[in-house]
């Protein structure tokens, strides 16, 4: 971690780094995929999407048409 | 604010000098983060790995602090929007131990107010107050638009997460930088 508060270089996250920590962090938290978290909040039927708003904040970054917002019902 | 693509790099620093000025640890810093689409639409601001990298603050207790913004065009400029952010003050990195957290969401996607306060409680449910189904953590307090400055202020006062500063310093930081953001936070 970087103890600069000045200039610092965004982040750049490839398609497969993110794809990777939703993956991670939707397993770890709620126990289900990041497809099924996807679209479980994308239906309204994500009770406590709060708890996992940084991870849908990640999902963000993807392009629109990205194949993880595929429904899984499709 | 004006959103030109130098607007995000201007945001992040003044939420990170705010935070260090404050209850940030002396290691952190907060950072944008991209992805496959264009760089700068939308992008993240969060902890240096990323909007899932909660920072940790002077007391070592931690704080998600995810944002999504995005520029929106604007008479012959853009405009910074925050498409989507939430404030989490919590013990452990997975955030399962959380405090409090303040969501906000342009486009949301439940039922919940598009702003709204979360306490993780559960001792209400003792009497019957709430459904047995819904411990207090799940109710969603509506809010107004609601501002880093006001969570870095709670955190101090209520929860005595230290200062790197003074209150005499901190104080008119505060307000003067939510005076500013009060005036450009368009609600709509």
């Amino acid at each position: 971690m970087s103890a600069s508060n000045g200039h610092a270089e965004p982040l750049k996250l490839t398609r497969e780094q993110i794809v990777d920590k939703l993956e991670t962090g939707a397993r770890r938290r709620l126990k289900m995929s990041a497809r099924e978290m996807i679209d479980a909040y994308r239906e309204g039927r994500l009770e406590d999407a709060g708890a996992v708003l940084d991870l849908l904040m990640l999902a963000n970054l993807l392009e629109d048409d990205d194949d993880l917002f595929v429904s899984v019902a499709a | 604010m004006r959103g030109e693509e130098d607007a995000f790099d201007a945001f992040r620093e003044l939420i990170g000098f705010l935070l260090s000025e404050t209850v940030l640890d002396a290691n952190g810093s907060v950072r944008l983060t991209s992805g496959p689409r264009r760089a700068y639409d939308p992008i993240s601001l969060g902890g240096w790995n990323g909007p899932d990298d909660p920072l940790t603050l002077r007391n070592r207790r931690l704080l998600r602090l995810s944002m999504t913004l995005y520029r929106e065009p604007y008479e012959k400029w853009h405009r910074l929007k925050v498409m989507s952010c939430s404030y989490q003050y919590q013990v452990d990195p997975d955030g399962k131990q959380w405090i409090f957290r303040y969501d906000y969401a342009r486009d949301p996607k439940n039922v919940h107010p598009a702003a709204h306060l979360q306490i993780n409680g559960s001792r209400l449910n003792v009497d019957g107050i709430l459904p047995a189904d819904r411990p207090l953590g799940r109710v969603h307090f509506p809010t107004d638009r609601f501002s880093i400055e006001s969570v870095i202020r709670l955190l101090i006062i209520e929860f005595g997460v230290p200062s790197k500063t003074d209150s005499e310093y901190w104080r008119p930081l505060l307000r003067e930088s939510e005076v500013t953001f009060q005036k450009i936070a368009h609600r709509s």
